[in-house]
C-alpha cells in the first residue's frame, strides 16, 4: 500500500499581465514558491493549467491549492475551480492592498513602491494560507511539525485524477463520494491504534486535507467517515 | 502604424514555471509599450479564457500574435480554442535556438541575456506586423 | 504500445517503459527483434528529460560511427545542462533520428517513442545486456535518484 503523500500546497497566481496587480500576483506567488515555503509548494503554472496540463490538474485536484489574483476577475481562482476543484484559499491582490491602506499600484513591467510593498504583504499572506493548509501542528497525517518533504512512492494509479492516489467511497444521504486517499488515511489511524470514536475530529481533518467538504455537511461526513473505519477496523482484526 | 488595419492583439503566455514565460511577458511588453504601441493590444491570457467580454471581443475581431514560453504551445491552444485567429505562432524556445548566447535565466526576475533575448523577439514580431493579413483570414499566419 | 511503470512526485509523474532496458544514467534500449538479432534502438527516459528541461539541441554521432560501451553517442543541449549521453552498448550506428533536427522538444513530448536518438548494430550484445537494467530495477535506480535531488536545497 503507498504510503500517506506528503502534503503539499498548489499556487495559482494570475499573472495578469494588463494590470500592475497581476505582476503583484506573480511575484507574490514566486516568493513563496523559491524563497519562504520551497519544499512544501508547488507551481501551478496557469496558462499550461487552461491548457490542459493533466499533471498540474491532477496536482490541484489532490492537494490544496491556493489561488492569488490581482483583481477582482478572480481568473486563477475560477480557473482552479473550473479544472479541478474549489481552491483551498483565494487572494485578491487588490483586496489586500485596500486592507493596508497601499497606494496605487503601477508599473506592470517594474512595479512602484506600493506594488513592491503589495508583493511583500502578498507573499506574507500567501504563506500564512500555505500553513494554515498545511495544518501545522500535531496530527496524524504528518506526525507534528511540518518536516522536510519526502518523495511519494505510488506504483497503482487508481485514482482519475490521475494523481496515483487510492481513493475510498462511502455514502452520503444516499449518494456515493469518492474519498481520496481514504484507504491510506485509515491505515494510518489503525498502526497508530486510534479508536474510531476517540479519533472522529482528527479523521475529518485529515480527510478534509485531501478532499473537499462543505461546512453544512462536516457533521454527516464526520459520523460516516468514522462508521467505516470501525468497519475497516474490525476487518484488520478478523485478518 | 500599420495602415488601413486593426491592431493585432498580443496574447503572451505568462508561464510562471520557467524563464521563457518571463521573457514571453517581457517580449509582450517591449513590443506593446515601446515599439508599436499604437498597432498592438495586450490581451491577458486568462482573462479570454474564462470569458471576460472585452478581451473575447478583442480576439474575435482582431488577428492575434501569440507567444509561448515553451512547446507546449498554451497561448496559442488557448487563442485558437476560444474564437480566435492568428495571425503568427511565436515560440520564445523556437527564437532562443537561433540566439544560443542569449541564455535566460530568472523568473522573477529575468537577467540580461533574457531581457535581451525578450527585445530581440519583440522587435522581430515588430517587423512582421506590416506583413500579417489584418483582415481576420489565416493567411500570412508564420510561426517563428 | 509499451506498458509503464510509473511514480508521481507532486505534479511529475515519471513512467519506465517495461518492454526495454536502461542504463543508470537514463538511456533506455530496446532490442529490434524483427529487425536482426544484434539490432538496438536508445533513447532518453522519461525522468531525465524532465530533469534535464526542454531540449534545445540534440547532436547524435553520425551513422557509421563504431563506439564501445560507454563511448559518448549523443549530446543533449538544454537550457540548464549539456548532457553527454554514454552508449550503453559496444557496436555502429546505422541510424539517427532527423527529426530531433529541427524539432528537438519531440525527446522531451515522447521519449520512448518518436524521440528515439539512434539505431546501434551491436556487435557484443550478449555481455552488453547483462549490465543493463531491467525496467524494474532501472524504476528503483530512478526512484533513489530523485529522492536525492529532493534531498538538495
Amino acid at each position: 500500500m503507498p504510503e500517506l503523500p506528503q502534503r503539499k500546497a498548489g499556487i495559482v497566481a494570475c499573472s495578469g499581465e494588463e494590470l500592475a496587480e497581476g505582476t503583484v500576483s506573480r511575484l507574490a506567488a514566486l516568493k513563496v514558491l523559491q524563497e519562504l515555503r520551497p519544499g512544501h509548494t508547488v507551481t501551478i503554472c496557469l496558462p499550461l493549467f487552461l491548457a490542459g496540463g493533466e499533471g498540474d490538474r491532477a496536482f490541484a485536484r489532490f492537494h490544496p491549492t491556493i489561488t492569488i489574483d490581482g483583481c477582482e476577475l478572480r481568473c486563477a481562482a475560477r480557473g482552479t475551480e473550473m479544472y479541478s476543484g474549489k481552491p483551498a484559499a483565494s487572494i485578491v491582490v487588490n483586496d489586500l492592498a485596500a486592507e493596508h491602506g497601499l497606494g496605487k499600484i503601477e508599473g506592470r513591467r517594474q512595479l512602484n513602491a506600493a506594488g513592491k510593498r503589495a508583493v511583500e504583504i502578498a507573499a506574507g499572506r500567501l504563506v500564512e494560507l500555505v500553513d494554515e493548509v498545511l495544518g501545522k501542528g500535531d496530527h496524524p497525517a504528518h506526525g507534528g511539525e511540518i518536516t522536510e518533504p519526502a518523495p511519494q512512492q505510488t506504483r497503482i494509479a487508481t485514482c482519475s485524477c490521475g494523481s496515483g492516489i487510492p481513493v475510498g467511497k462511502i455514502t452520503i444521504d444516499g449518494n456515493a463520494v469518492e474519498i481520496v486517499a481514504l484507504p491510506l488515511i485509515f491505515q494510518r489511524f489503525h498502526e497508530l491504534g486510534r479508536s474510531p470514536d476517540a479519533a472522529a475530529d482528527e479523521l475529518l481533518a485529515t480527510v478534509k486535507i485531501y478532499n473537499y467538504v462543505a461546512p453544512g455537511a462536516e457533521n454527516r461526513f464526520r459520523e460516516t467517515i468514522v462508521r467505516a473505519y470501525a468497519a475497516f477496523c474490525e476487518q484488520e482484526a478478523v485478518q | 502604424m500599420i495602415p488601413n488595419k486593426q491592431s493585432v492583439v498580443v496574447v503572451p503566455c505568462s508561464g510562471i514555471g520557467k524563464p521563457f514565460g518571463s521573457v514571453s511577458r517581457e517580449a509582450a511588453y517591449v513590443l506593446c509599450e515601446e515599439l508599436r504601441p499604437a498597432d498592438t493590444q495586450l490581451v491577458a491570457l486568462s482573462k479570454l479564457v474564462l470569458g471576460e467580454q472585452q478581451a473575447r471581443e478583442r480576439v474575435r475581431t482582431s488577428l492575434a500574435v501569440t507567444i509561448d514560453g515553451c512547446k507546449q504551445m498554451c497561448a496559442a491552444k488557448l487563442v485558437k480554442g476560444n474564437g480566435g485567429t492568428i495571425g503568427r505562432e511565436v515560440a520564445v524556445f523556437d527564437v532562443y535556438r537561433r540566439y544560443k548566447h542569449l541564455k535566460p535565466q530568472g523568473i522573477a526576475e529575468l537577467n540580461e541575456q533574457g531581457k535581451k533575448l525578450a527585445r530581440v523577439l519583440a522587435e522581430e514580431i515588430a517587423e512582421s506586423l506590416d506583413t500579417i493579413d489584418c483582415r481576420g483570414s489565416e493567411q500570412g499566419g508564420q510561426h517563428a | 504500445m509499451s506498458e509503464y511503470l510509473q511514480t508521481t512526485i507532486d505534479k511529475f509523474a515519471f513512467r519506465v517503459a517495461k518492454d526495454r532496458l536502461y542504463t543508470p544514467d537514463g538511456v533506455w534500449v530496446f532490442w529490434l527483434q524483427p529487425e536482426g538479432p544484434n539490432r538496438v534502438r536508445v533513447g532518453l527516459t522519461d525522468f531525465r528529460q524532465q530533469h534535464s528541461g526542454d531540449a534545445a539541441f540534440v547532436h547524435v554521432k553520425p551513422v557509421g560511427t563504431r563506439l564501445q560501451a560507454s563511448d559518448d553517442f549523443a549530446e543533449l543541449e538544454t537550457i540548464k545542462v549539456n548532457l553527454i549521453l554514454p552508449s550503453p552498448v559496444a557496436g555502429t550506428i546505422v541510424e539517427v533520428n532527423e527529426a530531433l533536427e529541427l524539432n528537438p522538444e519531440i525527446v522531451n513530448q515522447d521519449p520512448y517513442d518518436k524521440g528515439w536518438l539512434a539505431v546501434i548494430e551491436t556487435t557484443n550484445w550478449e555481455a552488453d545486456r547483462t549490465r543493463l537494467l531491467d525496467a524494474s530495477a532501472y524504476f528503483s535506480v530512478m526512484q533513489s535518484q530523485i529522492e536525492e535531488e529532493l534531498k538538495q536545497p
